[in-house]
């Protein structure tokens, strides 16, 4: 969008957040090299082959945005106003060419109206041969559509150009009817056909067939293309020179029941790369290629690892503080504004330093060594780091004070950068006074730091899993892989869950066998205890020391276990609509597939499908994402063994998102009938004589149609399992529609809040099975990484009840957001158990008594760090 | 528990107003319990004091402590050799405690900064709501743990009055008839025969403090 300086950020969130050299622009100079304070440009650097050797291999290699400078009609590339959806981000970006001011391109103008193009480069076989779904671009129009409006002062004109809106994810739903009914987002059903430019303006006419077919032109300031996802062609050369096999779309070919697998053993994919997904599924996929890779290996887990024998601690207690500061130049960062020599001076005038150091960057590993050598030779027993935010590298210092015998608590930080530097950069003397109060501040905290004993508590090594469906055997059966025990619970009779009732995936993949399979390898497994009819009855203990009563028959058990997987999975909703249960010819797509696989449906001359059915209304917001490829893979299959059957799909999006699109197209070809209907004016089912009439209406011949239909097929959407008790026992939280909750939306996908618990299936929410065996390796592998250590060492940050003073007032209990302090009645006192305390302080605040204190943050260390701040200067 | 409510800062500045020394007594029971007057809200108003003085010009020396419970002589002992050189004692304790020190400091000025609301129960976090006018002569009994004297605007022994309406007290639509919770609850526990029997009025006249002694205890003879 504006030209990038050589030397450049790829992007803000950038990992590693460094510098890299742009050699297109790069006029080779070669001054970088000379000028870099740390010396960390190699200017000539050059390509070197390293060979490692490894036992698995991870794919990974993410997505390239579509190019659509190669379609006309849009006029990329030729109008200024007309950009692309990662375009468009940057123009959000605070971070970007406009720093975050949403202006045009052409003539820096705020517009007023933007229009976005759904389905650029993808669901287009026409003009680019991508007939898949890109899955995201729905959601991110929507998101840029929404931070749009809100950035732009008055009135925003946003209109979504779409043919089906696909927000088929968790949670998705309802933020695209916030876009739509709250912020005004406007959804319009077209694919925009041809935009001119108006010279004198910029502006750009979008022109469109609307849905009662009229030709519409509409004026905008600006048009983003929202472009789909495509495999970067690095990409298939890899795939090529490893011998993993691509499909069509250049997407990595995988087995519908083996997610992340490719065709050659030991090589494993995820992400885009495995077809077009958002952040959640991708960070479930790599987790899962993690789980594979990691079983292939789990007899060598261990080996490589260098163990850090740590000096036993010197005691410091008795002793007077002697503190030691480092204050830190950052390069130019705090150097080039504050006058460091003059902050050292200073901070040597304060009592008990008796040290004073500073450095072109304390965080590098030379300065490492020196603060090492000082806290040796000085006998130093505090540090005190004046530089960046302790975010970035409070832990590593810490570490340098371990390494040589020193209490990792006995640190503090002044953070003289980000809350000085850079933003007193104009006044430079200020910033130096003000870098001086915050090096006081922190000294007087130094003073009051003590020793603290970080306790370390073993691990269980076997896991728990809720649930014995595909999800919780697939979850068990990796555990079992990675070397761990298992006990599986299933609440019913046998194992396989919803499964059982699937025949094929959308595919082709022969569900009942693989199940069957799953079902002999779970039995056949060493490792797992498989309890059927099992209850949970109760539950206690923490991470790692986990407690569980399981009812099985008329017999209570105790499991002892270090992690949790929660795989409790959902059922098909159980409609009261169109019908249902009412006549026996209305029925649901479960029950469908069911008939086609045992009866078959050559005796049905009509069948209507109705989509939507228990989702996407009042009752449940939420879209069920299972039903559109149900709906499209029975009428393919009724299609298949009975081509005269006429198939009618009433809809009101059609949600075939990734490579499913094609199933959807190939339906269409084969004569499936496919009509869009309103939420406001749904399908009627009614009885006619003997038969069964659907009338809708129809949006493109905007008439009432009465369709005869021998079955009427219901997509009913999936519902959570109850799990009503199972939560208040195992005090597990769900969201507004029973699923439960993980830790992080899209960063910790399968991880629940609580430390050692994890989530996968259609417990988590509706998925198919593809995406469920994915996510129940992916929950596999995070127990994995949990039970794998043998001991875990808890923070010594954790709140402690003086309960000599404790009033028992109960405060702590009601307002501690992890529900840790409890009333413990033989002892009657209020506990805070060490390993579930998180930390977070709340309790400490609340107390009415002042009787508990959070470790390293005690009310002393704060106060005296405020008066420190507070204190007149001397010296 | 008793519960009570800080004071309206206004009032507490001119209650304070002349003097330049003052120690701040927390008590560690009820009000604590009832987040008003323990430890943190001690030092929360010690702060505030603090502060409006000096932004007012008429800077104060202020410290804080807090006692296990000022109605009990034993936990005010260790003010004894503290209190000299105040001008005033502030304190945070419910009308009892304020006398009980009030008694034992009776040279020095002693300034209420809670006002004592009622005997109560703990709703949720910092919401409390009255039960018992400790009338001494409970009828919960009788009238299914419901208490009339507490719960109804008149404090009638027999009810409902004329005012009672569709479960809702005459005086406001928020109120409940606390006569209709009574029949309500005695309904369901089968007992509404009770509810006929007259229970004569308490006497309110000529009240003096009332005094307990446990059975099994007595004063100690210098008292009597």
């Amino acid at each position: 969008m504006n030209d990038r300086a050589a030397t450049y950020i790829e992007y803000a969130q950038a990992v590693p957040l460094a510098y890299a050299i742009d050699m297109d622009a790069c006029v080779g100079c070669g001054l970088c090299e000379n000028m870099c304070l740390a010396g960390a440009v190699a200017y000539d650097d050059k390509v070197r082959q390293t060979d490692v050797q490894v036992g698995s291999i991870i794919l990974a290699p993410g997505t390239k945005p579509f190019d659509p400078a190669g379609l006309d009609h849009l006029g990329y590339g030729k109008f200024a106003n007309v950009v692309t959806s990662d375009g468009f981000e940057r123009i959000l970006s605070a971070g970007g060419p406009y720093y975050g001011h949403i202006m045009r391109p052409l003539d820096r103008a705020e517009p007023k109206s933007i229009a976005w193009l759904q389905c650029i480069g993808s669901r287009d076989t026409n003009q680019c041969g991508n007939g898949y779904c890109s899955s995201v671009c729905c959601m991110y129009a929507t998101k840029e559509a929404m931070i749009a409006k809100e950035h732009i002062h008055g009135d925003l004109d946003a209109v979504v150009f779409n043919m089906d809106m696909r927000t088929y994810g968790k949670d998705y739903e309802k933020y695209f009817m916030r876009a739509r009914d709250k912020e005004g987002v406007r959804y319009v059903k077209a694919r925009v056909h041809t935009i001119d430019e108006n010279h004198e303006t910029g502006d750009l006419s979008v022109r469109y067939v609307d849905e009662e077919g009229k030709v519409c032109v509409d004026e905008f300031s600006m048009v983003v293309l929202s472009v789909g996802l495509t495999i970067p062609e690095d990409a298939t050369r890899l795939a090529d020179r490893l011998g993993v096999e691509l499909n069509k779309y250049k997407y990595a070919k995988i087995d519908p029941l083996a997610p992340v697998e490719t065709n050659q053993p030991g090589i494993y994919v995820c992400g885009v790369f495995q077809g077009p997904k958002d952040i959640p599924e991708s960070v479930t996929e790599a987790s899962a290629a993690a789980c594979l890779a990691g079983a292939d290996l789990s007899a060598a887990r261990g080996t490589d690892v260098e163990t850090i024998v740590l000096p036993e601690q010197k005691e410091v207690a008795h002793q007077e503080p002697r503190i030691g500061v480092f204050v830190c130049n950052c390069g130019i960062n705090i150097g080039g504004v504050v006058d460091v020599p003059a902050v050292q001076e200073y901070a040597g005038t304060l009592d008990n330093v008796v040290f004073t150091d500073s450095n072109l960057f304390t965080c590098s590993q030379d300065t490492q060594e020196k603060i090492k050598e000082m806290i040796i030779e000085q006998g130093l027993n505090r540090v005190v780091v004046a530089s960046c935010s302790p975010k970035t590298h409070e832990g590593m210092f810490m570490e340098t004070l371990e390494a040589c015998g020193l209490n990792r608590y006995l640190f503090e930080m002044a953070n003289i950068r980000n809350q000085n530097s850079w933003i007193h950069s104009k006044t430079p003397d200020t910033a130096t006074e003000k870098a001086k109060d915050l090096v006081r501040a922190a000294v007087a905290r130094a003073r009051t730091l003590k020793a603290m004993e970080e306790k370390r508590i073993p691990v269980n090594q076997k896991a728990l899993v809720v649930g014995g469906g595909v999800a919780g055997m697939t979850a068990a059966l990796n555990l079992e892989r990675q070397g761990f025990p298992v006990v599986l619970l299933e609440k019913t009779d046998s194992l396989g869950g919803l499964a059982r009732r699937l025949h094929h995936t959308i595919e082709g993949a022969d569900v009942q066998a693989f199940v069957a399979k799953l079902v002999a390898d779970v039995s056949g497994a060493e490792k797992i205890e498989v309890l059927l009819g099992a209850e949970v009855v109760g539950f206690g203990g923490y991470q790692g020391n986990f407690t569980t009563e399981v009812a099985v028959g008329g017999d209570k058990r105790s499991i002892d276990h270090g992690a949790i997987v929660v795989a409790t999975g959902a059922v098909e909703y159980e409609p009261t609509e169109y019908l249902f249960g009412d006549d026996e010819r209305v029925i649901t797509q479960l029950d469908l597939s069911d008939r086609i696989a045992e009866k078959g449906v050559a005796d049905v001359d009509t069948v209507v499908m109705i989509q939507c059915v228990g989702s996407r209304n009042d009752e449940m917001q939420e879209c069920s994402r299972i039903c559109c490829q149900n709906a499209v893979k029975n009428a393919l299959a009724i299609k298949e063994q009975s081509p005269d059957t006429q198939v009618f799909v009433l809809y009101r999006d059609i949600r075939t998102y990734g490579q499913m699109e094609d199933y959807y197209r190939e339906a269409r070809e084969k004569d499936v009938i496919f009509i869009r209907f309103k939420e406001e004016e749904p399908p009627i089912v009614e009885k006619s004589g003997d038969g069964l009439v659907v009338r809708v209406k129809d949006h493109i011949l905007g008439q009432q149609v009465a369709i005869e239909a021998d079955l009427v097929t219901l997509s009913a959407g999936l519902r959570a399992a109850d799990t009503e008790t199972l939560c208040r026992t195992m005090k597990l939280n769900t969201n507004l529609e029973n699923y439960f909750m993980e830790a992080h939306v899209k960063l910790r996908p399968v991880d629940m809040p609580g430390a050692g618990i994890f989530l996968c299936g259609t417990a988590h929410g509706p998925k198919l099975i593809t995406e469920t065996l994915a996510q129940a390796q992916a929950a596999a592998s995070r127990a994995t990484t949990f039970l794998a250590k043998p001991e875990i060492k808890l923070s010594a940050i954790t709140a402690k009840v003086d309960t000599d003073h404790c009033v028992k007032c109960l405060t702590c209990v009601r307002n501690c957001p992890f529900d840790v302090p409890v009333f413990d009645n033989n002892e009657k006192l209020i506990k805070i158990d060490e390993a579930m305390c998180h930390g977070c302080g709340v309790c400490a605040c609340v107390c009415p008594r002042q009787t508990i204190q959070l470790g390293f943050y005690e009310d002393d260390q704060l106060i005296s760090k405020v008066d420190g701040l507070l204190a007149e200067k001397t010296g | 528990m008793i519960v009570g409510k800080r004071k309206p800062f206004e009032e507490i500045k001119d209650l304070i107003g002349p003097y330049k020394k003052v120690l701040n007594v927390g008590c560690g029971t009820c009000v604590a319990v009832c987040l008003v007057g323990g430890e943190k809200e001690v030092d929360v108003l010690s702060a505030e004091i603090d502060m409006a003085r000096r932004l007012s010009k008429e800077p104060i020396d202020i410290d804080s402590i807090t006692v296990e419970r000022q109605c009990d002589r034993e936990y005010l002992e260790v003010l004894d050799d503290k209190v000299e050189g105040y001008d005033a004692l502030l304190t945070m304790a419910c009308g009892a405690g304020v006398q009980f020190l009030a008694e034992r400091f009776p040279e020095t000025p002693v300034l209420p900064m809670v006002d004592t609301t009622f005997i109560g129960v703990n709703q949720g976090v910092g919401w409390y709501e009255e039960r018992c006018r400790s009338c001494s002569s409970c009828v919960l009994g009788v009238t299914g743990g419901v208490c009339p004297v507490t719960m109804c605007a008149k404090s009638l022994y027999n009810g409902p009055c004329g005012g009672t309406n569709h479960g809702k007290c005459e005086i406001s639509d928020d109120q409940d008839c606390a006569w209709h919770m009574i029949y309500e609850r005695l309904e369901k526990q089968g007992r509404l025969d009770g509810i006929i029997a007259f229970t004569p009025a308490r006497e309110h006249e000529n009240q003096v403090p009332r005094t307990t002694i446990q059975p099994g205890y007595k004063k100690p003879e210098s008292e009597q």
